[in-house]
């Protein structure tokens, strides 16, 4: 787990643990928190991972910069990527816990008394508990948005968003039935809702990404009583699967330090594949060419272990071979030119 | 003419009793949508992944997944591979229920199924056909501080049917197939607080152990239980229903036994309907709270299976009586051609019961599906069960049509008769035609709930409202047919209304003669000695 991402989600969570003790409903008090603290942030980071993931092959590459979900500063872009970033934090962090609760993690998963409850008390003999992913949700509800402190039309786009994250990890459960009844029959069936992999979720979301909708309310926005009016209206009528963003994306082709932008140069790209899809495959173009740069070939001798006897667990015995690959990488073209008196390069230039 | 109590009574009275065992349905229907909870309830269950830290393992030790007492746990494989843990000190834990939670013998019986997680590699790909070896053990503590008591351990085989939806290249590694979801665990009764299973996925490279099936990443269970509330309500039902079917059977036997001629097939057949409603009405089930009684669920379905053969044969021999045909019946024998189908059918599915469920009363980690034999074998009961259903059924509809056919070949000569036949055979075509419609009522109401019950989520809200549909057509569907009893022995039991009537209209005492003569049996009154004496009367008069 990285701490660094522990500690980002914990330190707003402390502060602002008194206004939630208003309406949480688990517990009271930050110590109950504390529980669920350590899932709240592998949860953001398998989001994370799975953000770097989906967008290994684009420009713009879910560097690390970009996970400060909620910084201070009034720096905050608020970008589809942004808005990618915020609803797969908290559909990671969602899942996590829903998982975790399956795993006997925590003591009360899904089971407040509030809504089977209403006859004799005891919910969980009565009617059984909610499910897991309720719980998963409303927990990561009380952690991620309360990162979000401000009222303004940036405030409003990332809980939009995160509450898609949400939103996405239910769309993409599938619900599972089972039979038992008279011999076996369907008289009587179950059904429950069964948590995908997380994969399909950022798949899902990623498609999102490609919809994302834009939302203009930077112009003139103040943080007058009206303007957060209009906000709350507009983010209502949209839909909450919906990905927002309020404005648009930079040219992520170059670098550039304010922004912490760090440009496509020297990016790995994919090319000539057996199975790639066609995102992959034009993944040099898209990396390379069409932000000026040109396309390296490197080639390497890399040792892995090969032939190896698999059990479903543990690998036993390996060999080691020696593999050669071909490798693309993004150069400066002026760079590449300068360095043209080798064979090696002048092999390559016909290449391309 | 005193033929049943449904001819005889008025058109107003009919509506009464017809709008009140309406009320009592809808109240049947309501009782299952607003008190009862859903009936059952799923809970996942991921396994722990603990580590078996002994150096050989051959005495039981249990593994817990959480608690005070807790395993070593592995977080995933890729720390088992840098410790250097092998596949066969892993053990996957599952404690039930989850946390801060107790099992209750209200959820009368616990099912579970398993789904494996199995991760693609280029090269440990999972091998066509490939089984999975799992040992097994099952075991109950009733307090959070007692040992662990076994209850079963087994070695079962089960076979993995997964499908990979990417391409199978090395862009793809990691993600997961999807695969079926295997029958795990089936126990028929719920008497212990608290449950724990060990599943260990021994490999044995020699024997070809566990080999094949891929990178395991997780295991999950989903446990299915019936939930306490609604036990309850069902409960309170059935020992609710059982003494007014049995009121009514006591009332409807002495309606019979009063009178002067031996009952008729149709009258035994209905009080044999009325039995076997009420067999299955006896709550028995009160015991299932006290006792550990794991047979409980096969003798459900035996129950059960025991009622739908009664009322499939009732079915076949009220068409049957009421041909109005020139054919003697009034036996059962008679019946054999469209009665054998259903003690064939009934017979097949006991037995495969009894091979699925009472295996399991030894073995719960037992299915009839997981080997190859045994699925042939199921398959072979179910469908020879099928074709008998099938058979019965067309049996049943030509039977049916043949009566319609008699009836209005029947309606253009009523004119004609005398005024005692006419009413011997309005009586039939009236008591025929009302029967067809409330069964055709029932079994429509039946079919149309069963479809809503698997279409919907299972609970529709209006406002503040929840009304739980699946228990809603358990309890209704339950309610219904018990109605259908309680309705067919009430209004078909023999009346004595006309006896009394008799004594008092003396002038009418050749037709009451009659009458007598066509009630005492009420299939063969077209044989030619009824006509003969007809006739002879009639010529008298």
């Amino acid at each position: 787990m990285d701490p660094y991402l522990g500690i980002f989600f914990l330190t707003p969570f402390f502060q602002s643990c008194y206004a939630w003790s208003v309406n949480n409903f688990l517990m009271t008090g930050p110590k109950a928190y504390l529980i669920y603290s350590s899932s709240v942030a592998a949860g953001a980071q398998s989001g994370i991972e799975e953000c770097k993931f989906q967008f290994a092959w684009d420009r713009w590459n879910c560097p690390e910069r970009a996970l400060q979900l909620s910084s201070h500063s009034g720096l905050r872009s608020a970008n589809r990527e942004t808005a990618f970033v915020h609803a797969i934090s908290s559909a990671g962090v969602m899942y996590t816990l829903t998982r975790n609760c399956s795993l006997g993690d925590f003591d009360n998963c899904g089971c407040d008394d509030s809504r089977n409850g209403q006859l004799g008390g005891q919910g969980w003999l009565w009617g059984g508990c909610s499910d897991n992913v309720g719980f998963g949700e409303a927990i990561s509800k009380q952690f991620v948005d309360a990162l979000e402190t401000g009222q303004d039309a940036r405030a409003a786009m990332n809980l939009h968003n995160n509450e898609a994250g949400r939103k996405a990890v239910k769309g993409t459960m599938k619900r599972t039935c089972k039979c038992h009844g008279v011999s076996g029959s369907c008289t009587t069936q179950t059904c429950w809702l069964q948590l995908p992999e997380f994969r399909e979720v950022g798949t899902y979301l990623k498609e999102r990404y490609h919809k994302a909708l834009k939302v203009d309310l930077l112009q003139g926005a103040g943080n007058s009583a009206a303007s957060r009016g209009a906000i709350a209206e507009t983010f209502s009528s949209i839909s909450k699967k919906e990905l927002v963003h309020l404005e648009d994306s930079p040219d992520y082709c170059l670098e550039n330090k304010t922004l912490g932008l760090l440009g496509t140069e020297g990016r790995e790209c994919l090319k000539r594949g057996k199975a790639l899809s066609k995102w992959e495959k034009r993944s040099c173009r898209r990396l390379c060419g069409d932000c000026g740069l040109a396309v390296e070939e490197r080639r390497a001798e890399m040792v892995s272990s090969c032939n190896c006897k698999f059990h479903w667990c543990c690998a036993v015995r390996c060999e080691q071979c020696r593999k050669r690959v071909t490798k693309y990488f993004c150069v400066r073209k002026e760079k590449r030119e300068r360095s043209g008196g080798g064979g090696a390069s002048r092999k390559l230039k016909r290449k391309l | 003419m005193a033929g049943a109590i449904i001819e005889n009574m008025s058109t107003r009275k009919l509506c009464i009793v017809g709008g009140i065992l309406l009320v009592l349905q809808v109240i049947a229907f309501l009782v299952g949508g607003l008190i009862a909870p859903s009936p059952t309830t799923a809970v996942p269950y991921m396994s722990v992944k603990c580590i078996d830290v002994r150096k050989n393992h051959h005495k039981t030790k249990w593994l817990m997944p959480w608690g005070t007492n807790h395993c070593k746990k592995l977080r995933d494989f890729d720390e088992a591979v840098s410790r250097q843990i092998e596949a066969n000190d892993i053990v996957f834990a599952v404690h039930i229920p989850l946390p801060s939670k107790e099992m209750s013998p209200w959820f009368q019986f616990m099912l579970f199924i398993m789904q494996l997680d199995i991760a693609f590699k280029m090269d440990n790909d999972l091998k066509e056909n490939a089984e999975i070896t799992l040992d097994v053990s099952l075991a109950y503590r009733d307090d959070m501080f007692d040992d662990w008591e076994e209850i079963a351990h087994a070695i079962e085989i089960r076979k993995l049917k997964c499908t990979f939806g990417s391409p199978k290249t090395v862009e793809s590694e990691g993600r997961h197939y999807d695969c079926d979801f295997l029958p795990f665990m089936e126990i028929g009764s719920v008497a212990h607080k608290y449950y724990l299973i060990n599943i260990r996925l021994p490999v044995n490279d020699r024997k070809g152990i566990n080999v094949g099936i891929g990178e395991i990443k997780d295991i999950r269970l989903v446990g299915i239980h019936q939930n306490g509330g609604f036990t309850k309500v069902w409960f309170a039902m059935k020992t609710f229903l059982t003494p007014s079917i049995l009121i009514i059977m006591v009332w409807y036997w002495r309606r019979i036994t009063l009178m002067t001629r031996a009952p008729v097939l149709l009258e035994k057949v209905i009080f044999a309907l009325g039995i076997s409603m009420t067999f299955i009405n006896i709550p028995v089930e009160w015991f299932s709270i006290g006792f550990d009684w794991t047979w409980m669920l096969l003798f459900g379905d035996i129950r059960q299976g025991i009622f739908y053969a009664m009322l499939l044969s009732f079915w076949i021999i009220f068409c049957g009586e009421h041909m109005m045909d020139q054919n003697e019946r009034n036996r059962l024998s008679g019946y054999w051609k469209q009665v054998g189908p259903i003690a064939v059918g009934s017979f097949c599915l006991f037995v495969f019961d009894m091979c699925e469920r009472g295996v399991q009363l030894k073995n719960p980690f037992y299915s009839i599906w997981t080997t190859e034999v045994g699925t042939e074998l199921a398959m072979a009961f179910i469908i020879v069960a099928g074709i008998c259903l099938c058979l019965y059924f067309l049996f049943l509809c030509f039977m049916v049509f043949q009566v319609f056919r008699n009836i209005s070949g029947k309606q253009s000569s009523l004119p004609a008769m005398s005024k005692a036949r006419r009413l011997h055979y309005e009586g039939l075509i009236f008591r025929f035609k009302f029967m067809m419609l409330i069964t055709l009522a029932c079994a429509a109401m039946t079919v149309i709930f069963f479809i809503v019950s698997q279409v919907t989520e299972g609970h529709w809200k209006w406002g503040d409202i929840t009304i739980q549909v699946n228990s809603a057509f358990f309890t209704g569907i339950y309610g219904m047919w018990n109605l259908y009893v309680f309705a067919l022995m009430f209004l078909y039991a023999p009346s004595h209304k006309n006896y009394g009537e008799d004594q008092s209209n003396g002038d009418l005492g050749v037709n009451s003669g009659e009458e007598l003569q066509l009630t005492t049996t009420i299939t063969h009154v077209d044989g030619p000695t009824e006509v003969y004496k007809l006739a002879r009367k009639e010529a008298q008069e």
